[in-house]
């Protein structure tokens, strides 16, 4: 499939190139410090970031603060519905307007000098304005919007370039996978307001972002986690990573514009997901009180659809959808990042079953995603401390000749331990940072 | 399988995330300790040794001891928030019934629970130690910590308050619940796969 930057014009400027040999990518794009920041206006400044979910701002005046590629942003709902995001930044001495995480209100009042804005950003007043002389313009010192915003079902992205497609165009065949992860069970919506787990991790946002569609890892790196359910509960989720796993119908895809997809479906949701999921507590008790309240077929349909999705869906650069979670890394520097879980709930739903979905999202980030995060800092460590070895390996697959076309959607699959992921990503990045590099010397009149 | 779970543990039913409620609240609002309320010094000095024993245990990394000081229906929780959110509606680092206790401690001793290998150090200290007699024979106890902790070239400390719900069984004050509410619980958190 054709990618929006196939049709951008050629450009000479490669700064990059020499990080990269078929197979394998220089430790330098993880560790370098020019290269991160280089990495926040070229890449972060120039594509589209997913940035909040509207539940989060559900009610009118509702507004969060995040950073998302080191940018502060207001995320707010007028009163009319309407969503807006701009930078968290004063017009006038560069001040971060809003301090709190989250709230309601009718504006914002910068704590410097009192300039106070509305909640869509613009400026209703500058204290003493006479001061600025006639020609001073209200206007002129609202509060500075993204480049573009747009929402997907929900998922709100923005761009700090005007100078990309539709979100449409930059989801592609993601959108329909965002779609399955949505329409599970009885559809009823995704909410994303039941808290986060924030964690920080000292490695560079690509070795989680690699992690994310590395689907070699789960024996070893959860061998802990998987040796103590297997022991107890015998065949539960994920322990089909005991076998030959390349040869079970899970697979890895590319979705094009570096986006990927893990498909665990097939094994997971085989037979009863819930059956099969690892128990969390409550897990005897709330099954008893659904099948009391809404008999076995349905309550089990219910609790179907609570489990894990079994999917793991990466966006570039800054979404990765797995289970029933909404992953966002932010990068705060070349060797730290703030990986943050959104949990999830379902709008509608009987109380126990959102009750049950959050033990659930608590069960893999305290047996995993510790073990994830630890192997994350080795990488960093390893790569960081050691100039005599230069490369990254991401050949997985990339020589087994495994790979095929999906007949079903035309898109490129290889066995669940590929590489392709990374192999897939990088491409991107490679395309977004010449590109950004090349604008960014010409729009400054450089080149 | 699942049904065949020998561990007995806390139900996490409705009821129970009502009684979390009410006791969140309690805690929330909580100011000086009504006079009635006040447990019997006995008691209290009896308490803060099963504080100073718990803290050692843990500290030494003896954890199936550990274990045996919570009643087969404790829970250990640790939230992700500082507000006292509804545990229905909101994920927390850890919300454990006494089975993903056993099964923690469990991952720990696989030796592939490669967050702990090399393991974090840590030493507890607790001080402002408060009891306060609640309904049922129950205990309530309030405590703050500072956990300096170690780990490879590591090293930072998590600091906090813990709510703990204390019942006597066969005359030993038995762990029902142990809420461990790091100051900064919603900011982010490196490695916590260590016992606070």
């Amino acid at each position: 499939m054709t990618t929006y930057s196939d049709h951008l014009p050629s450009l000479d400027h490669q700064p990059y190139q020499h990080l990269f040999k078929p197979g394998f990518v220089h430790r330098r794009l993880y560790i370098d410090e020019d290269i991160f920041q280089q990495e926040l206006l070229y890449l972060y400044g120039r594509t589209w970031l997913y940035i909040a979910h509207e539940s989060e701002i559900a009610n009118p005046n509702d507004f969060i603060t995040r950073r998302v590629g080191g940018r502060p942003l207001i995320i707010s709902r007028h009163a009319t519905g309407s969503i807006h995001a701009f930078f968290n930044r004063c017009t006038h001495r560069g001040a971060i307007v809003c301090r709190e995480p989250r709230g309601n209100t009718k504006g914002f009042i910068c704590g410097y000098h009192a300039w106070t804005f509305n909640i869509t950003g613009e400026c209703t007043s500058v204290p003493r304005r006479q001061g600025y002389g006639k020609s001073f313009n209200l206007a002129q010192a609202s509060l500075q919007p993204v480049a573009r915003l747009e929402s997907y079902r929900g998922f709100i992205f923005a761009s700090y370039s005007k100078d990309v497609p539709s979100l449409t165009e930059h989801l592609g065949a993601a959108a329909r996978l965002i779609d399955q992860w949505l329409d599970r069970g009885e559809k009823e919506p995704v909410v994303v307001q039941n808290g986060a787990m924030p964690f920080l991790v000292n490695a560079n946002w690509k070795t989680i972002y690699d992690n994310a569609g590395d689907g070699y890892h789960p024996p070893f790196s959860h061998e802990s986690m998987l040796k103590v359910f297997s022991n107890r509960y015998g065949d539960v989720d994920m322990n089909y990573y005991g076998s030959d796993f390349d040869k079970s119908p899970m697979y890895s895809k590319n979705l094009g514009n570096g986006h990927t997809f893990l498909d665990q479906r097939p094994e997971m949701h085989k037979l009863s997901a819930w059956k099969r999921q690892h128990v969390m507590p409550g897990y005897e008790v709330m099954e008893n009180a659904l099948i009391e309240k809404y008999g076995e077929a349905r309550a089990l349909s219910m609790l179907n659809a609570s489990t894990g999705s079994g999917m793991n869906l990466n966006i570039f650069p800054n979404l990765l959808i797995i289970g029933n979670q909404i992953q966002m890394p932010e990068p705060l520097a070349a060797n730290k990042t703030q990986l943050t879980w959104f949990a999830t709930s379902r709008e509608g739903v009987p109380e126990e079953i959102n009750a049950i979905r959050m033990r659930m999202q608590e069960d893999f980030p305290s047996f995993g995603e510790v073990d994830d995060s630890a192997n994350f800092e080795a990488c960093q460590e390893g790569m960081a401390s050691i100039p005599e070895m230069a490369w990254i390996d991401i050949r997985r697959h990339q020589d087994t000749k495994v790979g095929a076309l999906d007949p079903a959607d035309q898109l490129w699959r290889e066995p669940m331990s590929s590489d392709l992921h990374m192999r897939t990503y990088w491409q991107r990045w490679q395309a977004l940072m010449n590109t950004g590099a090349t604008r960014t010397l010409v729009e400054a009149g450089v080149a | 399988m699942k049904s065949e779970a020998k561990t007995k543990t806390a139900s996490f039913d409705l009821a129970f995330y009502d009684r979390m409620a009410a006791v969140l609240n309690a805690w929330k609002h909580l100011g000086e300790i009504p006079l009635d309320k006040i447990p019997p010094h006995g008691m209290m000095e009896e308490i803060t040794r099963l504080l100073y024993l718990e803290s050692r245990l843990i500290d030494q990394r003896r954890l199936r001891e550990w274990l045996d000081l919570f009643a087969a229906d404790g829970a250990y929780w640790i939230p992700a928030d500082v507000d006292y959110c509804d545990p229905r509606r909101t994920i927390a680092w850890e919300f454990n019934d006494r089975r993903r206790l056993e099964e923690r401690v469990e991952r720990l001793e696989t030796g592939q629970a490669y967050s702990q290998i090399p393991p974090t150090r840590t030493v507890h200290l607790l001080s402002n130690i408060e009891g306060m007699l609640a309904d049922d024979g129950l205990l309530h106890v309030l405590c703050n910590f500072h956990i300096p902790a170690q780990r490879g070239q590591d090293h930072q400390a998590r600091s906090g308050w813990c709510g703990y719900i204390f019942r006597k069984e066969n005359k030993r004050w038995k762990i029902v619940l142990k809420r461990v509410n790091l100051f900064d619980a919603d900011q982010p958190q490196s490695n916590l796969s260590f016992t606070l």
